[in-house]
């Protein structure tokens, strides 16, 4: 669905990305790990087109990825960045309409019903303004937000970054149900037992390259590989 | 996003109020002094919706008023063609005129932006100052007022076109609101916040920037309609960059990103003009020390430092009524 080859991207002159290559497969969820500083929100933030791509190349759905953010948006990716970038003086209705608008038509699978269904939290909030919102009910605005533009993949950059472990779970279980609908997802994330029991594929990040590929399953056990590239 | 709070209809309803009671009680000078109130509060509507609600500061919004002035000089009294026709096109064509240098500039932010706008704002000035049909220096007489002699209104009298001016005001206002409230505006503040974030949403931002850009340009291109009526006359000093400067320096006494604001500023500015000239030629001087003071002060001009002040106050004390109100129905209910 998703395949980066040899990309090298960074902030300005300081490279972070050396070549990195992987795979997301279609219906399934890929869970990039890595220590601090690997290169794995680089990499997120390159497919979005956030931060320019140097060299490689990536291809969505067989297709050299555009080249503008907005194009990217439009051709089917949502991001959900690590910062969730909720608009503080917009209430959560206008933080999630601002989207809606623009991606609900007729046919689309998800609509706001869906996502408040989803997240039913937020239908309580409606109203209250972003910043008026705890870390886990914007890391869920968040999300929503990402689905109403009915995405056919969903990047997620450390979804449970600074919440409280009930609401990790809460997390956890919304986007099991999301992948239970078939919906394709990259997650890249710090908490290794909260990724390895959502995703099916696993790729480790290590000075900005993928140093190893594999499934749940096996990076569970190769304690080899997560001691020496997450300090597991 | 632009959001009416329990100060912001107060004031509202005061500046309405007053200025009511001024248009119908005032004598000639009086009533010259609160339609020139009353077309600034046009010009710095417009420039408060980029400047305070999409970040995009201006220094061509007056040369967007003058573009205004001049094609409804041009068309109605050049053209002879009736004053609502040209009303109408020289509005569309400040709009069109202001969308194309939006969507110039929404590639360019802080003092780029400024430079940017401020160099289109010359290139207009001179470009009028040097035009033989605009009148070169001498500018354009004859303009004749709307007429809305059907109505039983004669324009040509100053209490009525200070009455028009404040309906237009009002108007401007509420077209203002309704902007910045609708799908557009909403994408404005987003725009605002974080432009990154809403590209990756999927969002057009250079699209969004000069829409608002055009549609603030509309407005200022109304207020420059007006001061063609009202003076009858338009030179190229209506483009320079001085009057841009003025109409930032009203938005920022007033309060930035507050539409309220932006009013009180017209009337505070307006009025020392009036105040400080008639005691010394040196009023800038005036105005300039107090919108340091203003400026230092830390807070988002008079009407910020008010609802910094006050805001949260009268919001807590309605709430009170409301919640009390509510208890006394429920006690008669019962």
């Amino acid at each position: 669905m998703l395949k980066l080859n040899a990309i090298q991207s960074g902030y300005g002159e300081t490279q972070v990305l050396y070549g990195l290559s992987l795979e997301a497969l279609q219906g399934r969820i890929l869970a990039i790990l890595g220590r601090n500083g690997a290169g794995k929100s680089t990499t997120l933030k390159t497919i979005m087109g956030l931060l320019p791509l140097k060299s490689g190349e990536i291809f969505f759905e067989g297709k050299p990825i555009a080249f503008q953010p907005f194009d990217i948006a439009k051709s089917g990716i949502a991001y959900v960045p690590e910062t969730r970038d909720i608009f503080p003086s917009l209430s959560v209705r206008e933080n999630l309409e601002i989207v809606a608008k623009r991606f609900g038509s007729s046919g689309a699978v998800w609509t706001m019903e869906r996502v408040l269904e989803l997240f039913p939290r937020l239908g309580e909030r409606l109203e209250n303004g972003g910043t008026q919102l705890s870390g886990g009910e914007q890391q869920m605005l968040a999300i929503a937000r990402g689905l109403l533009m009915n995405p056919r993949l969903l990047i997620l950059d450390e979804p449970t970054e600074g919440l409280a472990p009930i609401i990790v779970k809460l997390i956890h279980d919304k986007l099991q149900e999301l992948k239970n609908t078939g919906l394709s997802m990259i997650i890249v994330e710090q908490n290794f037992g909260f990724a390895t029991s959502l995703a099916d594929d696993v790729a480790v990040v290590g000075k900005g390259k993928v140093v190893w590929t594999g499934s749940s399953g096996e990076i569970r056990a190769d304690e080899e590989v997560q001691h020496t590239w997450l300090g597991v | 996003m632009f959001r009416h709070n329990a100060l912001r209809y107060a004031v509202l309803v005061a500046l309405s109020l007053a200025a009511l009671f001024q248009a119908l009680t005032a004598e000639y000078f009086g009533l010259e002094i609160l339609t020139e109130i009353l077309i600034l509060a046009v010009l710095v509507l417009a420039l408060d919706m980029v400047a305070g609600f999409g970040g995009q500061v201006s220094l061509c919004h007056g040369a967007l008023m003058g573009v205004g002035a001049y094609v409804y000089a041009l068309v109605s009294a050049k053209a002879g063609i009736a004053p609502p026709v040209a009303m109408a096109s020289a509005v569309a064509v400040t709009g069109v005129i202001a969308w194309v240098i939006g969507a110039i500039c929404s590639r360019s932010h802080g003092i780029y932006f400024i430079m940017a706008t401020l160099a289109f704002g010359q290139m207009a000035y001179a470009y009028v100052f040097e035009a033989p049909v605009f009148g070169g220096d001498d500018g354009l007489s004859g303009i004749s007022r709307l007429d809305l002699s059907l109505f039983g209104i004669d324009l040509d009298d100053s209490r009525s076109f200070a009455l028009f001016c404040l309906a237009v005001a009002g108007a401007v206002y509420g077209a203002s609101v309704m902007t910045l409230q609708s799908g557009l505006g909403r994408s404005l503040t987003g725009v605002m916040h974080n432009e990154q974030r809403m590209r990756a949403l999927g969002l057009t931002v250079w699209r969004v920037k000069a829409d608002v850009f055009g549609l603030s340009g509309m407005i200022a291109g109304l207020a420059g309609v007006l001061a063609a009526q009202h003076v009858m006359y338009i030179s190229p000093g209506l483009l320079s960059w001085t009057v841009s400067g003025e109409a930032l320096v009203v938005v920022i006494l007033g309060g930035l990103g507050t539409l309220v604001g932006p009013l009180i500023g017209a009337a505070a500015f307006v009025l020392l003009k009036h105040e400080i000239s008639a005691w010394t030629d040196h009023w800038h001087l005036v105005v300039g020390v107090v919108l340091i003071a203003v400026v230092m002060s830390g807070a988002n001009g008079i009407f910020g430092w008010a609802e910094a002040r006050w805001g949260g106050w009268l919001e807590r004390r309605m709430a009170d009524a409301t919640r009390k109100h509510e208890q006394e129905e429920v006690v008669s209910d019962a």
